[in-house]
Formats: structure tokens, sequence, C-alpha cells
């Protein structure tokens, strides 16, 4: 095969996921781009779409409220999910591995939409967890346990467990067990080898895996809303609420394009922190 | 015994489900010498080493390091130290920091004081001025010495050594061999060693111990393990042997020089074991013990030369015997003195040897074993 024919090869291979990320991708963000600058009425430039957004109190506060509510529910989702990604690479035996494993994915063979309904089923006054704390008498009245912060924290949790889990076993995987017997051989205890040895290790896992959970929670709608309810005030409901209920996509793409130059600046911020590089890290 | 002890292991046995690793194994290791485990892999050194370490526990039996018993003692309250197969070095530490890791885990010591004894144990194994260097930038010689630093800087009753020289070329192999006793007698720390190499075991060892399937074979200094095998597999595994099959006792000379046929030709030797006029064995004779004279001699056994194979300092020649009733051929070194035959192939050469440089053992069924010959 001459070296041109195989150019056009590859293209050719290439070509669904240039089509896909073209299309799909590039081609809706710049129109969104460019509607973020035009005035709704008028269709001339303007930059009141953005000055709208500083200028308000209220949505300012949104925005802060999720992105800081976001990286708490990604650090939460650490803290859960490297205790699991460390049994299952390196405690579990192949059956306990297996079935950890199943556990782990199987709540993703259902949609999030899903998910969220079946929360609600539990969270509810008159749901799951209500009666049992009642049967047993720890309450004695039922208690809504929906539209709290802390309700939304346990949805986002877990239809992201996955996400953090899986980059962080893949890392894990490929750590010497040989080296975590040496650090004990030297005299280490569980924290000090967890601390100088593993984590270091893992540390490309756990940006990816903290970067696509935190752009998950920052891009959620769907658990949020039917968890948080009207309290939920989250970033994408006003983005929503633009669009499809005051029809105003000029202030809507404004607020797009503040979300996603948020989540990218601050993605690049970290990396740069913690002195990770994507690339290595993916 | 009058000798102070380091490493003590009593009726120690380790199954993994059915299969049984080690068993019932016992051996002491005298307070600064170089002892080594000498075994095929799956012969369960790794296994006892691991023990020894803290990784395993025994399944019965007691282990002593230093004249306490440590069975229940974690691996990193044992005063023993490893260097593992693979090194085990930490990647993601500079050269310094892995030294000081054991260091900073024991605490009550200066971060000076930390960092001048890495310096001085970086020294001793000369790699002074490396210290800022990242693991991957340093050769397979210098990671090897790093992780004999790390260990040592603890100064540990006993260091435990996996087979630690199995991943570097020949050449770095050889010096690190000698190196590595040296700075054994350097140090006067005591070294337990697990290797598959013979060459290895028996140039660097005050005591060898020879396993297989989980038993302790022999234990020896290597020059009796080599010239006064206890058992049919030591004298297989360990040095290079001529083993002559099917042969039957015929008679003795004394108490423990024994007369063996083999294939109708009356050869000596010394029995390695308690043996009985008609028992059947294996003999085998060391080819650089064996005398090649050329042409028909009284008291030899006749043969003719078929090959020879030049090795720089000696020849290998292989003589096939003609009085022999089915075809064995002998392998018989000769050094290139001044001195030295010089054989041709086709010729006619008489071979013999004294009794003691062949032992003679009732065969074994090896056909799961490999022998390095």
């Amino acid at each position: 095969m001459s070296a041109s024919a195989r150019r056009r090869g590859l293209w050719l291979l290439l070509l669904p996921m240039l089509l896909w990320i073209g299309l799909l991708f590039v081609l809706p963000h710049l129109k969104l781009f460019y509607l973020s600058f035009v005035d709704r009425r008028s269709g001339s430039f303007t930059l009141a779409n953005y000055l709208y957004f500083f200028q308000s109190p209220l949505y300012r506060k949104i925005f802060v409220r999720t992105a800081v509510f976001s990286v708490l529910v990604t650090l939460l989702t650490l803290f859960v999910s490297f205790p699991i990604a460390f049994i299952i690479t390196k405690v579990a035996g192949k059956r306990l591995k297996a079935m950890l494993l199943l556990a782990v994915i199987l709540p993703y063979w259902v949609s999030e939409l899903i998910q969220a309904f079946t929360w609600m089923v539990i969270f509810r006054e008159s749901g799951v967890l209500s009666y049992v704390l009642q049967k047993i008498g720890l309450i004695n009245h039922p208690i809504e346990f929906l539209y709290h912060d802390a309700t939304i924290a346990v949805g986002l949790l877990y239809t992201s467990l996955l996400f953090m889990t899986i980059p962080i076993m893949n890392s894990l995987d490929t750590l010497d067990n040989s080296l975590i017997e040496a650090a004990y051989d030297l005299g280490g205890d569980f924290w000090s080898t967890m601390r100088e040895i593993v984590i270091p290790h893992a540390a490309p896992g756990i940006m990816v895996g903290s970067i696509m959970v935190f752009m998950l929670n920052l891009g959620n709608y769907v658990t949020v809303t039917l968890l948080g309810g009207k309290n939920s005030l989250w970033f994408t409901e006003i983005i929503y609420n633009q669009f499809i209920v005051r029809f105003n996509q000029n202030l809507g793409s404004a607020f797009s394009v503040i979300l996603l130059t948020f989540s990218v600046v601050f993605v690049w911020i970290v990396l740069k922190i913690t002195k990770q590089d994507l690339s290595e890290a993916m | 015994m009058s000798q102070e002890i380091d490493v003590a292991l009593v009726n120690v046995t380790k199954k993994f489900g059915d299969l049984v690793a080690v068993d019932n194994v016992s051996f002491e290791v005298p307070k600064g010498s170089f002892f080594s485990i000498l075994g095929p892999s799956g012969s369960g050194k790794t296994t006892l080493l691991r023990m020894i370490a803290g990784f395993e526990v025994p399944t019965s039996g007691d282990i002593y390091i230093g004249g306490q018993r440590v069975n229940d003692v974690p691996p990193n309250k044992r005063p023993c130290n490893m260097v593992f197969q693979r090194l085990a070095l930490f990647p993601m530490m500079n050269v310094l920091d892995n030294v000081t890791f054991g260091l900073r885990r024991r605490g009550g010591m200066s971060k000076d004081e930390m960092e001048r004894l890495a310096k001085d144990a970086l020294a001793r194994v000369g790699l002074q001025g490396l210290e800022k260097r990242k693991i991957n930038q340093l050769s397979g010689g210098q990671q090897q010495r790093v992780a004999l630093a790390r260990s040592l800087v603890l100064e540990p009753t006993v260091l435990l050594l996996d087979e630690p020289l199995g991943s570097l070329d020949l050449k770095l192999r050889q010096s690190m061999k000698l190196e590595l006793k040296h700075l054994q007698a350097r140090t006067g720390t005591t070294f337990l060693y697990i290797t598959h190499d013979q060459t290895i075991a028996l140039a660097m060892s005050d005591t060898v111990a020879v396993i297989n399937h989980g038993k302790i074979e022999q234990i020896a200094p290597p020059e009796e393990l080599y010239r006064r095998p206890a058992t049919h597999f030591v004298a297989s595994f360990v040095g290079e042997n001529n083993k002559l099959t099917d042969g039957r006792v015929i008679g003795f000379q004394q108490d423990d020089v024994v007369q063996v046929d083999i294939a109708g030709i009356p050869m000596v030797g010394r029995a390695g074991e308690e043996l009985s006029v008609g028992d059947p064995v294996d003999l085998f004779i060391r080819p650089e013990m064996i005398s090649l004279r050329l042409g028909k001699h009284e008291n030899g056994i006749l043969g003719k030369v078929s090959e020879i194979n030049f090795d720089g300092s000696h020849s290998l020649v292989v003589v096939d015997l003609l009085d022999a009733n089915r075809p064995v051929s002998v392998n018989v070194k000769i050094q290139h003195t001044e001195d030295a035959p010089d054989v041709h192939v086709g010729d006619t050469v008489t071979i013999s040897w004294h009794w003691n440089a062949a032992n003679a053992f009732h065969p074994v069924d090896q056909s799961h074993i490999e022998v390095e010959v």
C-alpha cells in the first residue's frame, strides 16, 4: 500500500469521529458562542447577556453554589471510590473481585432517570427510608428526605461513582504489589504506605476520575432537579429555564458559555496546581 | 551450639490448600554468615523467604529471628529487611528518599541524621553523588545497589535477598556477585539469599541449603555440597555431572566405596546413601574429575572419542565406552594445560577416576525436574 493510500485509509477510519465531534460538538458550540453575543430583539452585537449574569446576585450565587457543591461531591465520590478501587484491585480474591466489580457496574444498567426515581421511592415522605425508621422507632412521624442538599449529594455520588472507581482501578492495577510489601518490610504501616506509595502512584487515575466526576456533577440536570426539586438551585436549571421556559436563547447561550469556560479553566488550574499532565493522566 | 544463631526455622510447614509448599523445614543461620537457599523454581524457596519476612504465615512450626519467635510479628516489626526480586524501588521518590524511607518510618531521628545515614549507606554500595536521581534514571546495577542500601541502612539482623541478581545480564551479574560477597564481609550482616542459580550459591555462600518440593535435601558448605552430595537430587542439580543410569550394585570395596555395574562395565564410586548388593543405582561422575589417557591402559575403562567441544580454558570430550553392552557415553573435561593429552575425534582412550569423584544413589523418578547440565 502506498503512503498516500494509507493516509487516506486513516482519514476514512477517523471520519465518523470527526463528523461526530464536528457536527455535534464544535458546530453547536460555535452557534452557542455566537448567540451569546447577540441581542435578543435587534439581533445586533451586545455584551448585555454576560453583563446580566454578572449584575445578578441570584445567578452569581447559584453559579458559585453549583461549582462549590460539585467540587465537594467530587471529593466525597473520591473518598468513597478509593477504598472500593483499592479493595477490588489489591485485596479481594478472584470471586469477591468479580462480585464487587459487578456491584459497581450494575446500577449503570438502568438510566440515570430510573436511578433518580428509585432514590425518590426511597427518600420521599411516604418512602422506604421514612417507613423503616418509623418501624424501628427512631422517628415517630414521616419525614421528607427529598429536596435536601444531602439528597442531591447522595444522588450525584451514586451516578458518578463508576467514573471515579474505574480510572483509579486502572492506575492501581499497574502498581506492583511488591512495592506495597517493600514499604511494609521497611517498617511502613497502612497509612504511611497509602500516603507515600499507593496514592502517589494512583494520582493520575485520581485526577482523571475527579475531572470526569466534576464535569458530570457540574452539568447534571436530571438527578439534581428530581432529587432537589425547586430547592436544587443548580446552574443547569437556570440554563434550561432560559432556553425552554423563557425562550431566551441568547441569555441561555451566555450562561452555557460561562459554565463551559469555568469548567475548562478550573480543570486546567487544578492540573497546574497538582503538577499533573492531562495527556499523562489520561 | 556455641555460635550465635540469627535465624532459626523449626519444623516449618506451609500449605496452600492441598499444596504443600514448604514441608517440615528446619535450619539455623549463624550470625554474620552468608546462607543460601538453592532450589529450582517451584521448590518452595520463595515461600520460605516470605515466611521469614512475614508476608506468609506458616501453617505449623516456628520461626525465630535473633532468638525471638516472630510467628505473630507483622513484617513491619521484624528485624529483617528484604531485597526484592524486582527490587521494588519506589519510582515516585528519588534515591535519597528511597533510602531514608525506613528511617522515616522508624522516627526519633533528625532529618540531617537520616540523610547522613542514608549517604553513608549509599557510599558503602558505591553510589555517592546520585542522591537526587530518579529511580528510572539509574542503570540496572545502580538500582540493585539502591535496593541494598535501602535495606542495609536499617541495620537489620538479617538481610533477605530474593534472587535480586536474576534480572541482570551475565557480566553485571558476575561483578555484582563479588561485590555482594565483599559487602557482606564488610558489614558483617547475616545474608539469607535465595536463588535457583547454583553458580551464585556456590560462589558466595558459607552454607547452602538445597531445597526441592518444599523439603530440604542437604545443608552444607558449597564444597561439601559439590563433592559429597547427600541425595540424588543434589547430585543432579548442583554442578555438572555425568549421570549413568540403570546401574546395579555388585559389591563393596570398603564401607562406603561401592562397585557398580553399568552396562556390563564395573565402576567405583562413593555410596551416597545406604545401598545393598543388587540395588538399582544411578552413578554421578564429575566431568573434571575423570582422568583421560591416550591409548589402551590397565585399570581403566576403554573408550572412543566421538566429539570434542572446545570451550576456551577447557574442552569437553565425549567418550563412548567400548566395552558397554548398550550405548553409554561419558563427558570428560580436560584443562588446557601443557601436559594435557592431545585428543582427536576417533582416538581410543582410557578413562578412570578416584572413587570419591563419583556418587551412587538409588534412582528417583525425576520426570518433573529439569536438570541443568
